[in-house]
């Protein structure tokens, strides 16, 4: 699986994970309470000029870009249609500049610095009892370990159907994927377990 | 080390799965045989606290598996038939230092055990690999040093060739025949514990044999025919 | 939580994703093909109930904030929490959690196949429609602002394809529960 991340020196790669998520979180505040498109065209030429930081250049940017522009873009158009100019220009502008922000802060920051906030951050959780925060991070070391296997199983399973004249069909395809892949949870947790990694009486 | 079994008795969803045994293991290898559902591989796991006696006591190093697990699972380490679900992270050396999460080591510390027990094994190259490229013997040896990262006083393998090709069953047994540790292999390949110390048979949920691999070995060649 | 149900829902995580990476499956009977990551929050909650279920795609959705391109089209990162979709990416959790938990409460074993079938569509209709929609309209309507109607309207467009995925949902959960049962039971 291959990140978002864009290995980099830039100021906002060396800012720690915590500080640009707290400021993300502030500035998506802010542009939410604001209505006005002019001052939202003034946020979405910041965010252009922060994503321009990265170096990326134009045809990198706009590969990794695009899908997401038109959709902001088709939701712009309905709100044209159906409400008035002022507020898909105010849409329009406020989802520009947030789009950016957020990815720029994605681009900047490792998975590492990441699960390091997410870890943190779960750390009141483990007053309810139901996970702890060193759990999160294995969770998420799990999913990234045994997604390539469940691909490939993927790939087996519709191989099995083209092998046999069948023609793939959801159902067909995702019972087995989903029956053989759990089936091996039970040993992933023995494993676990047997290693002592998580904690137990 | 000293493993003891008191009227040790294993159920299942109501069925017994092992009569009441009682045992001492202190030889440095021993083989475990039997033919499938004889009650092996539920010993082994019994060892290691993943199954726990319905009634009886399994004790390590004095320490009861009912009672003191962590402390059980440190001294004994358990490698699995399918390497493949043993290995949890992404990355292999990222999957070996998980082992020590739980230690009071300094990050100098783990990584310095963490490439170790990779060169003890050969396989320091694929330190920075994903698990998911390794081939079934490297696979096989990235789970034994896994393990023996945390250096467990014996070390459980439930049929550790199994699932392996001709090569990479050479390769691993090769291994596990230079490993200095207390070794407990449950192994249908009579060639790999023919030359431990000590060998259990068992049958239908009963010890059936206990005793020098030759002996055991012709039992469980009567069991089978 | 039991390490058992941390890998149960990390593995049905990682099956999230796969169905976004692969192609899109037709169907055989209307010509449109459909993207299976929605259909997989429901089988989240159809097959792991509300607790194992809701913690699978919570998984899903931290891999996307920090960065990892997991939804389908290869989409990820933070930015996807704004765009004006981001309400139906956030309901999933809740569509998961209501899935899970109405089927805990609607299926049982010792149902009958059409009974269990029909209790899943319910708990899936429930959970990937209902609430999902409702999230999604509402953070269209006043979190982008849009306008509550232009919302509405352009959520119509996706019931149908998502009430046909709850029937899918209701048939696998069925299947995987006969074939390697799960669901944990409630009296």
């Amino acid at each position: 699986m291959k990140s978002l991340h864009v290995e980099g020196d830039t100021f906002l790669h060396r800012l720690p994970a915590g500080l640009k998520l707290a400021g993300l979180a502030a500035v998506s505040l802010l542009l939410f309470l604001l209505h006005s498109p002019l001052l939202l065209a003034f946020a979405a030429v910041a965010g252009i000029g922060l994503y321009a930081m990265l170096g990326l250049g134009w045809r990198n940017s706009w590969q990794r870009l695009r899908v997401i522009l038109l959709t902001i873009v088709v939701v712009s158009v309905f709100t044209l249609v159906i409400n008035s100019p002022v507020d898909a220009a105010a849409v329009f502008f406020r989802l520009i500049a947030l789009f950016l922000f957020a990815a720029t802060i994605t681009a900047t920051t490792s998975t590492g610095d990441f699960i390091a906030v997410v870890t943190t951050a779960a750390k009141p959780l483990e007053k309810t009892g139901l996970i702890t925060a060193s759990d999160i991070g294995l969770a998420i070391g799990l999913v990234i370990r045994f997604l390539p296997e469940v691909l490939d199983r993927y790939q087996a399973i519709r191989d099995a159907h083209h092998a046999r004249g069948l023609k793939p069909k959801p159902l067909t395809l995702a019972v087995p994927l989903i029956i053989l892949t759990l089936r091996n949870a039970d040993e992933i947790a023995a494993a676990i377990d047997a290693r002592g990694i998580r904690s137990q009486k | 080390m000293d493993i003891r079994f008191e009227q040790a008795e294993a159920r299942f969803e109501g069925r017994t799965v092992l009569h009441p045994l009682t045992l001492s293991l202190t030889e440095r290898r021993i083989g475990v045989i039997g033919l499938n559902g004889s009650g092996k591989t539920t010993f082994a796991r019994m060892i290691n606290g993943l199954v726990l006696p319905a009634a009886g006591k399994v004790s390590v190093g004095g320490f009861d598996t009912s009672k003191d697990g962590d402390r059980v699972r440190a001294l004994a380490g358990f490698i699995f038939q399918n390497p493949q679900n043993q290995i949890v992270l992404p990355v292999l050396k990222e999957d070996i230092a998980l082992g020590l999460s739980t230690r009071k080591l300094s990050k100098t510390e783990k990584q310095e055990a963490v490439s170790g027990i990779l060169a003890r094994f050969g396989i320091g190259r694929l330190a920075d690999r994903r698990v998911h490229e390794l081939s079934g013997g490297e696979l096989q040896l990235a789970a034994l040093a896994s393990v023996l990262v945390t250096r467990p006083d014996v070390l459980i393998m439930d049929e550790p060739t199994n699932q392996l090709d001709l090569k990479n069953r050479g390769l691993v047994e090769k291994t596990i025949h230079g490993l200095e540790e207390n070794i407990i292999v449950i192994s249908h390949d009579l060639d790999l514990i023919g030359g431990f110390d000590r060998v259990l048979c068992f049958h239908e949920g009963r010890l059936a044999a206990d005793g020098p691999p030759g002996d055991v070995i012709a039992r469980y060649r009567e069991i089978a025919a | 939580m039991s390490t058992r149900d941390l890998v149960l829902a990390a593995l049905f995580a990682a099956i999230i994703v796969a169905l976004g990476l692969v192609p899109p499956i037709m169907l055989g009977f209307i010509p449109v093909p459909i993207t299976a990551q929605s259909l997989g929050v429901m089988l989240a909650g159809v097959i792991l109930g509300a607790k194992r279920g809701g913690l699978a795609v919570l998984l899903v959705l931290v891999l996307v904030a920090i960065g990892l391109p997991v939804l389908s089209g290869g989409r990820g990162g933070l930015a996807t929490f704004f765009l004006p979709t981001a309400g139906y990416l956030v309901g999933w959790f809740f569509a998961a959690v209501v899935t899970g938990y109405c089927s805990e409460h609607f299926v049982d074993r010792s149902q009958n196949g059409i009974v269990q079938i029909a209790g899943f569509f319910l708990a899936a209709l429930l959970g990937g429609v209902v609430v999902d929609h409702l999230m999604g309209i509402a953070y269209l309507a006043f979190g982008t602002g849009t306008g509550l109607a232009t919302a509405f309207l352009g959520d119509l467009a996706f019931v149908p394809g998502d009430v046909l995925k709850a029937m899918i949902a209701a048939l696998a959960g069925r299947a995987v529960m006969v074939g390697y049962p799960l669901l944990p039971q409630r009296a």
